[in-house]
């Protein structure tokens, strides 16, 4: 709850000072908050963390669409077991 | 498998559907309770659980900041006359408020189907009116006949500036509004005519202290339970206010916006949701026994209501803040835990409001005759007539709850893209919220299954 567990040497923001627990979550942050005022190394960061990103959401929806093939028939199976 | 599908959300249907008579309780799931359920008891609630959780990975899919952001800002100017509305509003309320007076202390005599101070406090504000504050827009501020009959007290006062800080305003709310659930439940406020109107009474000389004591403005914009419960309903209304006239959102997108700003302010929404549930749940049979068992065991049943109510309140915070917390370390964030929790709290507004239609539409409108009749003639008013509804009507209800879980869990989602700069990060900050609605689902969906029961020792 405190800002005692975030440690010294988190990555900040270059024009907030807002602590982020990776690289990446603080060149979103950057791109997000401050479009205006980003230098060209901040824009490439901030392009490539968006790029990589959705590489990550894209296993992310895999997952959950497993996740929700799995509910629906482990469902569709147990009421037609159970309720009969 | 359809057909089953089919009979187990018609059970859901009629569960939730089913109308109270004029005796039913505030915010209350308890006179919705007590009907066979075609399906075990442990998949009805599973299933309940399920769809909570599904609608979380399906609104996950939606990761385009762009368009959560558009559908969240969405507005419109809605030109009205607001001084006339203003003015409209104060002589409806106190015109409720004194046909409450005449009817409770004047026609004791009439039973409660009948009585116009049941009918109106009951039928007319708690089902209706609150209906309109979460469907169309807040308009208690104009309606309030308590802030229109201390505005006097105000001009004697002048104007009063105390330190009070909003968070202990909103906890001292909080309190006030456990209080009034208490009160609620071991009362008979909705046989008794004569006791109805008295704590009306009694209410407005709380609001007077209120007011004398804080400043009218500050007493019904923070302190005044009643306020505050009408302004966290009205924000998943379609109307709002704003510095420059109406505007037109979309419904619950003002859940996104920081509705809750205190500490205070979350328990005050954590208090609105377990009010609910502890109504619905000293009606079970099993609080029935469990209730007997510790009198038996010596615990005075006038310590055990309010204990209860008091504990069940701090495990309900108490999750909800572990929620917030856990979000904090799963996202990962270093945003304050304090900071996610203030900003999600709002979300479970949408949850109440969807329980409150389903719980009293169907009341609402088969009464309603009785609500006019009584308003036609206050002191005499005609045989209590019900008004026979379509049966699909009661569908309402169980699409009124799956609305309010499918809205809340959009707003955690649209909340969490606002706050946090990873769309991953926002989706992963949500799972322990997600698990605190999927238990508040089951706990609610059991109640609901379970036969209806009085609460002993009452």
């Amino acid at each position: 709850m405190t800002d005692s567990d975030i440690p010294e040497d988190a990555p900040r923001c270059s024009h907030c000072g807002e602590p982020f627990p990776t690289e990446r979550l603080r060149a979103l942050h950057r791109g997000l908050e401050h479009p205006d005022s980003l230098d060209d190394a901040e824009r490439a960061a901030f392009e490539d963390a968006y790029r990589g990103e959705g590489d990550d959401i894209r296993s992310f929806r895999l997952r959950a669409l497993a996740a929700l093939v799995a509910l629906y028939f482990g469902f569709l199976m147990t009421y037609a077991v159970v309720a009969v | 498998m359809s057909r089953r599908g089919a009979r187990a959300l018609g059970a859901v249907v009629g569960l939730l559907a089913v109308c109270g008579v004029a005796a039913a309780h505030g915010g209350s799931l308890r006179d919705a309770s007590g009907q066979e359920l075609a399906v075990p008891t442990w998949l009805f609630l599973s299933t309940g659980g399920a769809v909570v959780g599904a609608s979380f990975l399906l609104a996950s899919f939606v990761t385009d900041r762009e368009l959560v952001a558009a559908i969240d800002e969405w507005r419109r100017r809605l030109p009205a006359p607001r001084r006339a509305l203003a003015w409209a509003g104060r002589a409806v309320g106190v015109a409720g408020f004194a046909v409450v007076l005449l009817a409770g202390f004047a026609r004791p005599d009439i039973d409660p189907l009948r009585n116009a101070a049941i009918v109106v406090v009951w039928v007319g504000w708690w089902a209706a009116f609150v209906m309109s504050t979460y469907l169309v827009g807040n308009s208690w501020p104009a309606v309030n006949p308590f802030r229109t009959l201390t505005r006097p007290l105000s001009w004697l006062l002048g104007g009063r500036d105390t330190s009070l800080s909003p968070g202990r305003a909103a906890w001292a709310s909080t309190a006030f509004l456990l209080a009034l659930v208490w009160v609620e439940v071991v009362s008979p406020l909705a046989d008794e005519p004569r006791l109805l109107a008295a704590t009306t009474v009694g209410y407005l000389a709380l609001c007077v202290v209120g007011v004398a004591a804080l400043g009218r403005d500050r007493w019904f914009a923070d302190v005044d339970p009643l306020s505050r419960l009408f302004s966290m309903y009205g924000a998943v209304a379609p109307v709002q206010r704003t510095d420059d006239g109406l505007a037109l959102r979309l419904p619950a997108m003002r859940l996104t916006d920081d509705v809750v700003t205190t500490n205070g302010g979350v328990a005050f929404v954590v208090a609105l949701v377990w009010g609910t549930t502890y109504d619905g749940l000293v009606g079970t049979p099993a609080w029935a026994s469990f209730a007997r068992a510790v009198v038996d065991a010596g615990v005075p049943a006038a310590v055990l209501y309010p204990a209860a109510l008091l504990v069940g309140f701090l495990a309900f915070h108490r999750l909800y803040w572990w929620a917030a917390r856990s979000a904090r370390a799963v996202a990962p964030t270093y945003t304050d835990a304090g900071v996610l929790a203030r900003r999600f709290a709002p979300s479970l507004l949408a949850i109440g409001a969807g329980y409150h239609l389903a719980h009293y539409l169907v009341y609402a409108l088969s009464l309603s005759p009785s609500l006019f009749g009584a308003l036609l003639a206050p002191l005499d008013p005609p045989v209590a007539r019900t008004l026979v509804l379509p049966s699909w009507l009661s569908a309402v209800g169980v699409a009124a709850v799956l609305l309010g879980h499918l809205l809340a869990i959009w707003v955690a989602h649209a909340t969490a893209y606002d706050e946090l700069p990873g769309r991953l990060q926002a989706i992963r900050s949500q799972y322990a919220l997600t698990l605190v609605m999927v238990f508040y689902t089951m706990t609610s969906l059991w109640i609901i299954g379970q036969p209806a029961a009085e609460p002993p020792f009452l």
